[in-house]
């Protein structure tokens, strides 16, 4: 009886002081979960930020690895710039310039602690609403699989700076082709074409050089078709040539099951002389080649679960790798030739075995809001080796924390038994301007 | 001489508020959550900025601003929307493309054109069926209706009409939801989603409302996680235009060349 008293006089005296303006009940002493939510949005200060033409980020990254002949671990650190500019100057005309500088201690690959890499620098010209011209160097990315992207075809010898496997990272910092591509879209579909220039013969590594030589070795083009039949099939058709080698042909093709699940297939076939064949033909161009017709084969399906895991399993197939008896043959032969074809498998980006199988996972806000776990395991299924992969993330304001762990193990001169690098981790620091 | 004026001037205020009820009065269920989504959304292609704060445990955790366009297909009615990340930097101009379930991602630094599914949402806490405009009236129906006293998001009394929707569209995004709409004027005051299990999945308040396109629409909307009630985003629309598009933007293809402004 006293105690609901008190509790009464308690409430005059708030309701008083609430009166005078005096006192405002915090959100977390209303009982009722609508009004506390009510009373956040009353003080939220939702201030639309404008949107920037311009996207920057500077990131510093120390790392260690363990080296899989010695044993001995060794330590680098880099430093790396990182721009985006889409400038749209009149309704029509577009620019969009895209550059990274990464720096290295010690030195990776070549005489220099830098190299830069231009990754776009174009002009974009809307001639009608749905007829589009681009000119000038252009980072063209086809394929709708996640780790092996056959109909990539302009990914060949674009990296010049590898700063971590993960499959995003490998596609965003590539340099694009110098080329002219046209876009026409209609209802439901578009057709884009490109011709892309031989330039230069030579690949440089030098730290500013705009690397013609790279991607821009040998003439190409392009044509791509995309057409939507239904909700959800909606198709992509490619047609590809390259010098004087016959056509490449490719499909992309996508599909929801339900509302978790997305399953997709993409595909490449023509004809053309095997993996090992193109790598001798780069040092003696006149050797006769093995061209027969060959497919390469990407097959996933990627399921999301309610608490924001997405989980993909994905078969890969390069038709113009190497079989089991073939790849063996070649790990125990002259070093000079294995070298050889593995550099070239690498400057290609393709598969140097036939058949992987190729896993991913990500979490969003796992267990901590703004903390993404994403997880990768490539198995080689021609040699039984395999690499893992693992990165936390920590985003908080305009900072990225991240840690990244990876391990290659298999037999000597395996697919990823070869990397010199037994395992290695990464710690880096990204501050978005 | 003012006092006949003002009397007037009342009674033709009370015939309006009557007739208006009366028409109310004789719309069935549909029709009423047809008006309701005629005061959310206009009726012709339309661009806004829409900022975001996320809450738990009544602290921000995040926020972030969108510029999204819409247009309604023409042969279903229903919305297509175009969304762009303005902010947070690390997000800025990223794409997402909704089509009924045909959603795609667009990373403008790999060049990456990704299928999402319905259940996925990479970028932020808002659920993509949450921050695109939606039409109820296309893929729900509304089949039953009563009339109560509710509280709107100003705290203000209303008597309202409340509607049962289920689902009649695979793109519906929730089972079935409750909506109460204002009868005296048919403005959208709260809805509740549900999943097939009856499990409140969100409570959402229209409020702030403001002159938009000629008629008062809602410029905000709270949105209440149904599981854990301490996560709360608030999700404010400004810098609304009218803009026509050509439908062949609305594609994949174009995601990469697709710009708000």
């Amino acid at each position: 009886m006293m105690s609901l008293l008190w509790q009464r006089r308690a409430s005059a005296v708030l309701a008083y002081l609430v009166a005078l303006g005096l006192w405002y009940p915090s959100p977390g002493l209303c009982a009722d979960p609508d009004e506390s939510a009510l009373m956040l949005a009353d003080s939220a200060l939702a201030v639309a930020e404008n949107a920037s033409d311009l996207r920057a980020f500077a990131e510093g990254e120390y790392a260690g690895a363990t080296q899989r002949d010695s044993n001995a671990s060794s330590y680098g650190r880099r430093l790396s710039f990182d721009v985006q500019y889409d400038h749209s100057f009149s309704p029509v005309w577009r620019a969009v310039f895209a550059d990274r500088l990464d720096a290295n201690w010690p030195k990776k690959g070549s005489d220099q602690n830098a190299i830069n890499t231009i990754k776009e620098a174009y002009l974009s010209w809307r001639a009608q609403p749905d007829t589009i011209l681009d000119l000038g160097r252009i980072n063209v990315r086809n394929g709708v699989a996640i780790g092996y992207n056959p109909t990539d075809f302009f990914r060949a010898g674009a990296l010049r700076s590898v700063v971590s496997i993960s499959p995003a990272s490998l596609k965003e910092n590539r340099q694009g082709s110098v080329m002219v591509r046209f876009q026409q879209l209609w209802v439901g579909g578009g057709m884009t074409g490109m011709y892309s220039p031989r330039l230069s013969n030579h690949p440089s590594q030098d730290a500013f050089n705009p690397d013609w030589g790279a991607t821009n070795n040998q003439e190409r083009w392009l044509i791509s078709v995309s057409q939507k039949f239904t909700d959800n099939i909606n198709p992509q058709f490619l047609i590809y040539q390259e010098g004087h080698l016959p056509l490449q042909f490719g499909l992309n093709l996508t599909a929801l099951t339900n509302d978790a699940t997305v399953v997709y297939a993409e595909w490449a076939g023509g004809r053309s002389p095997s993996l090992l064949t193109q790598a001798f033909q780069q040092t003696a161009p006149a050797i006769p080649g093995d061209t027969a017709f060959y497919n390469r084969l990407a097959s996933g399906i990627t399921y999301t679960t309610p608490n924001k895991i997405s989980l993909t399993a994905e078969l890969q197939y390069n038709g113009r790798g190497m079989g089991k008896e073939e790849w063996d043959a070649l790990r125990h032969g002259p070093l000079v030739v294995y070298s050889l074809y593995r550099s070239w498998a690498q400057l290609a980006q393709d598969m140097p075995t036939r058949k992987m199988v190729f896993f991913y996972a990500t979490w969003q806000d796992a267990l901590v809001n703004h903390l993404d776990l994403s997880a990768m395991r490539s198995a080689d299924i021609v040699d039984s080796s395999q690499r893992s992969w693992l990165e936390v993330r920590y985003h908080i304001g305009h900072f990225d924390y991240a840690v990244q762990w990876q391990r290659n193990s298999g037999l000597r001169f395996s697919n990823f038994g070869a990397v010199s690098q037994m395992q290695s981790w990464q710690a880096s620091l990204r501050y978005y301007f | 001489m003012k006092m006949p004026m003002m009397k007037q001037l009342t009674a033709a205020l009370i015939l309006c508020f009557l007739l208006i009820n009366m028409a109310c009065a004789g719309m069935n269920p549909q029709e009423i959550l047809i008006a309701s989504d005629a005061v959310r959304n206009p009726d012709f292609p339309f661009g806004l900025t829409n900022t975001l704060i996320e809450y738990r445990n009544g602290k921000q955790t995040e926020s972030s601003t969108l510029a999204i366009y819409s247009k309604a297909d023409p042969n279903g009615g229903q919305f297509r929307s175009l969304i762009r990340y303005v902010a947070p930097a690390r997000d800025a101009n990223k794409l997402i493309l909704f089509s009924g379930k045909d959603m795609w991602f667009f990373d403008p630094s790999s060049k990456a054109s990704i299928r999402l599914s319905p259940q996925q949402r990479l970028l932020g806490q808002a659920s993509n069926g949450d921050v695109v405009t939606v039409n109820f009236a296309k893929d729900y129906q509304a089949t039953t209706t009563t009339e109560e006293d509710s509280t709107d998001g100003e705290r203000q009394p209303r008597h309202c009409y409340k509607l049962g929707l289920v689902a009649t569209s695979p793109d519906a995004t929730y089972h079935h939801i409750e909506m109460w709409v204002d009868t005296s004027n048919t403005r959208p005051v709260k809805a509740r989603f549900y999943t097939e299990s009856n499990k409140l999945l969100k409570t959402a308040y229209y409020r702030r409302y403001q002159k938009v396109f000629g008629i008062e629409r809602p410029t905000e909307t709270v949105i209440i996680d149904g599981l854990e009630s301490d996560w709360v985003t608030v999700m404010r629309y400004t810098e609304w235009v009218r803009r026509e598009v050509p439908e062949a933007w609305l594609q994949r293809d174009y995601l990469p060349r697709f710009k708000p402004e």
